[in-house]
């Protein structure tokens, strides 16, 4: 596969730099990682100084197991880093039976280098040794940037690529930490095979491979002869990824064609090694591909404009520090901001290190800073911290179910309780079951993290109304059923708070230069057009449009309308809520909401009056109507009052424009409140409202809404009648003569065009009774089905 | 764990009901199923057709839940062969079919007509 015939002719050292600079492309194409999408920009010896510090400081042996090996004398083992195979991962650390030679990994190869005939070939000792000097000397000498370019290869090399190879395994060519893992016993490196190319006599491939690669490697190669990775890299990893040499080996064997071999083909395979003699139930998949020591290297460029990430937001991939943090004392005061807060619960989101059921049944307790101590400063109101944990059999709490409700959790602990019992019986079943655990726990986390996050929000009432409002009334019910000593269940939901930090866009500067960049990336895309709203000034269409218009304002003041009155609405809720220092604002926009609402029912803005157009506008539209009756309880009794007589005065128009929607009885309760509240003579008042001009009687009665609200004033005024004999109605004649035509109309009026109402008061009949004589009352009662009882 | 290990019951938009060893899920409801069942309810008969493996995407899973086996199990319904279910199923659809047809055709004789939601989901 690999182009050894090609590279034949090109085995001789030339010229450094013709070599190198026409055969770039060449070499590209091997490695995309370094050259290409995963490439990084910076600068590769500072990166390799700094991880050769930390090679040396962290002793992991640069994998050199050579301190094994049948490289003889390991006399120039130097000190630190040489690692007695012991400190290598297991897997990887054998001391290679001299006749091994299986380093030579190519990760398409298909045969396998017989290990017997290249130590036939190469097994000098001494090369050996000077190999393992070499490499030995590479490795202190990672620190010194210089090494590349050291030129000359120490004798003997020519011909110790493969035993050098024995040595060494592929590291990285990232400049990470990446293991040169010492020579693995044959069997580890199933793959490590020369291609069918290579002559069996294992020339050593050192003739065969081009000197671009040699070059290339000198050139670009100084990867640090890194730090063996821990062991749980190469268990997971999948493949293999570009690797580099160390520049020891590098310079003192550029002509050691092998090694870029090595590095071009790749990484052995570690990992079905490992893994053969585990569970296959055990296995995990590879894990998320944001980790940087697999796969390609860092992108360690946010593109410009990249909001913040949230602090913890990778911890679950970083198995280490973060996860093993123990679980916080559930009575941890919760003095921190509210950022804090945030960052703090996407950090405990992250992977959680506790055993326990599955994230979509989650157990209760638990940990639960939110819940205890004082109350934070923002006035969050906090109930007792929660029973600390379910009895031992239960599993513990998910700490990502935290922004469950109380009453939430506590119902899916019980479930969890009642199921604990019967644990036993199912638990041989599921040792039993080999695909059980085929989705880690890990990952059970990260996709309850993810539906988690979802429910972080900033304002819970606005994003999950229904959840709130739901547990809300669960709340209210339980507080009455049970009485006050009980404190303890009636927790109130804190949901977390998303820290809102502000992403504003800053371009990037540079001190001293002159303009800015104009960089764009997915968060902050440029601007491509200027969208500019020009209105069309023809005047026939304005014409036209204009009864288009009427409807879209009649539209647009509805919808405005009905923002203010939510928020009317809500502001009981929000008043409550919000900590001390909000409230004044709050009740002033409170007011001048309702101000707002009050005079968008009034024509014009001097005068008081509500007016009637504006009302039948609105309720021309059925949105309208629904508004109305919803903002009738708030508005003052002066007004309301104006707003029912509108509506009686022009119920007909109304039950026109009513007749595809027939909502118009949406309106029966709000205007049936205000009615109540009536004083007698604006109740006459109303009453002749709706019987208004010749005619509208009938239509009245034709109509459902009109019916119910004409018998709803005439209960109000028997009520007034009967609880209060002194009752200003009966002061002039108005009332009487009203009610009088009204029976007159009631019994004159056909059956058919006589709308049943939504409901009968029962006073009616008492009512009747006063003004009419027996026979008519009878015909009356008939007609209305009104009962002799009250219902 | 015991999400895993109990077996779980999805109902999908076009009206499957599948049951199945939940093996897999993810942030879309993605489903991996094992050992699969597909039971069909005609009326107060059902029948379970074996199914292997099911993979199935978020979008169409309306509902999922878990299986408590040890509840004890009080349904009424009466467990068939898969060709009885299938016949019964076949002469739901006909029926439906034919009352549909009927109701289009009344309609049209009153010069109504109700446009099929041809664009919507079944249910």
């Amino acid at each position: 596969m690999f182009r050894f015939q090609s590279l034949n002719e090109d085995c001789m050292l030339e010229e450094e730099d013709d070599g190198l600079i026409e055969d770039e492309d060449e070499i590209d194409q091997f490695n995309d990682d370094t050259f290409g999408a995963g490439a990084i920009d910076d600068d590769w010896q500072e990166e390799h100084k700094r991880l050769a510090e930390l090679d040396e400081r962290d002793e992991l042996g640069a994998g050199l197991g050579f301190g094994g090996g049948g490289m003889g004398g390991d006399s120039d083992l130097s000190t630190s880093e040489r690692p007695s195979s012991t400190r290598i991962p297991s897997s990887v650390v054998h001391p290679p039976p001299p006749s091994s030679l299986a380093s030579l990994s190519f990760s398409s190869s298909s045969s396998r280098l017989p290990p017997s005939d290249v130590e036939d070939r190469v097994g000098e000792g001494d090369l050996a040794e000077s190999l393992a000097r070499l490499i030995l000397d590479a490795d202190p000498a990672i620190a010194g940037v210089g090494a590349a370019e050291r030129p000359g290869l120490p004798p003997g090399s020519s011909g110790s690529g493969l035993s050098a190879l024995r040595g060494l395994d592929q590291p990285r060519v990232l400049p990470q930490p990446s293991p040169i893992l010492p020579p693995t016993q044959p069997h580890q490196h199933p793959q490590h095979q020369l291609p069918p190319g290579l002559p069996a006599s294992g020339l050593p491939p050192s003739s065969m491979l081009s000197y671009q690669q040699q070059q290339h490697l000198l050139r670009r190669g100084t990867a640090p002869m890194g730090q063996m990775s821990s062991h749980s890299i190469w268990e997971n990893s999948m493949g293999f990824g570009p690797v580099s040499v160390t520049p020891g080996l590098l310079t003192h064997m550029e002509d050691n064609p092998l090694m870029s071999i090595i590095k071009e083909v790749g990484h052995p395979k570690r990992a079905p090694q490992g893994r053969n003699d585990e569970d296959l139930s055990e296995r995990a998949p590879p894990p998320r591909s944001s980790s940087p020591v697999i796969g390609s290297p860092p992108v360690r460029a946010v593109p410009i404009g990249t909001p913040p990430k949230q602090p913890m937001s990778h911890a679950l991939n970083h198995q280490n520090s973060p996860l093993c943090r123990g679980p916080f004392p559930p009575r941890v005061g919760p003095v921190l901001s509210q950022i804090q807060r945030a960052q703090l619960l996407n950090s405990q989101v992250a992977g959680f290190p506790r055993g326990g059921p599955p994230p979509l049944l989650p157990g209760g307790g638990g940990f639960r800073p939110f819940f205890g101590g004082p109350p934070p400063p923002h006035g969050h109101r906090m109930g007792p911290p929660p029973p600390h944990g379910p009895p031992n059999h239960a599993p513990p709490l998910r700490h990502n179910t935290t922004h469950l409700h109380p009453q939430h959790r506590r119902m899916l602990t019980q479930r969890m309780q009642s199921r604990g019992g019967d644990r036993r019986p199912g638990m041989d079943r599921r040792s039993r079951d080999p695909y059980s655990n085929l989705m880690t726990q890990k990952e059970k986390e990260w996709v309850t993290k993810i539906q988690m996050m979802q429910l972080q929000s900033t304002d819970p009432y606005l994003d999950d109304y229904y959840y709130q409002n739901y547990y809300e009334k669960m709340e209210k019910r339980q507080e009455k059923e049970q009485d006050s000593s009980k404190k303890e269940h009636t927790t109130k939901l804190i949901t977390p708070q998303v820290a809102k930090v502000e992403h504003t866009y800053r371009p990037v500067q540079f001190a001293g230069s002159l303009g800015k960049l104009t960089v764009s990336s997915v968060n902050n895309p440029r601007k491509m057009i200027d969208a500019v709203v020009t209105t069309r000034s023809d005047d026939e269409e304005k014409r036209e449009k204009q009864v288009w218009n009427k409807r879209r304002q009649i539209l647009y003041t509805v919808e405005k309308m009905y923002s203010l009155l939510l928020e009317v609405q809500d502001f009981e809720k929000c008043f409550v809520q919000a900590p001390e220092e909000d409230r004044e604002a709050l009740l002033e926009q409170h007011k001048s909401n309702t101000e707002q609402l009050c005079s968008s029912l009034r024509e014009k803005e001097w005068d008081d009056r509500v007016s009637d157009e504006q009302c039948v506008m609105i309720m021309s539209v059925r949105k309208g109507k629904r508004l109305i009756s919803r903002l009738l309880p708030f508005l003052p009794s002066m007004q309301a009052a104006a707003v029912v007589m509108a509506i009686a005065r022009n119920l007909p128009a109304l039950a026109k424009k009513d007749k595809q929607d027939q909502v118009l009885c949406w309106l029966v309760e709000p205007v049936s409140a205000v009615i109540q509240s009536l004083s007698s003579a604006s109740l006459t008042d109303l009453l002749q409202e709706l019987q208004g001009s010749e005619g509208q009687l009938a239509t009245v009665l034709h109509n459902k809404f009109g019916v119910t609200l004409l018998y709803v004033i005439l209960s109000e005024g028997e009520r007034m009648q009967s609880s209060d004999p002194n009752c200003q109605l009966m002061d002039d004649n108005r009332w009487t003569e009203l009610v009088f035509s009204v029976t007159r109309e009631l019994l004159s009026v056909p059956s058919s065009s006589l709308s049943p109402p939504l409901f009968t008061p029962p006073n009616l009949l008492s009512l009747f009774s006063r003004y009419v004589d027996r026979q008519r009352l009878e015909l009356l009662q008939d007609k209305l089905q009104i009962s002799a009882l009250s219902r | 764990h015991q999400q895993l290990f109990e077996k779980h019951l999805v109902l999908l938009r076009d009206g499957r009901t599948l049951i199945g060893y939940l093996r897999s899920i993810d942030q879309f409801a993605n489903l991996v199923f094992h050992q699969t069942v597909e039971r069909i309810h005609v009326g107060k008969k059902f029948g379970d057709i074996p199914r292997g493996i099911f993979i199935v995407r978020g979008e169409n899973v309306v509902l999922l839940g878990e299986i408590d086996m040890d509840k004890p199990c009080d349904t009424v319904l009466q467990q068939v062969s898969i060709e009885e279910i299938l016949e019964e199923q076949r002469l739901q659809q006909q029926a439906k079919q034919e009352t549909e047809k009927v109701k289009m055709q009344v309609l049209k004789d009153r010069g109504l007509s109700i446009p099929k939601a041809d664009n919507l989901d079944e249910y």
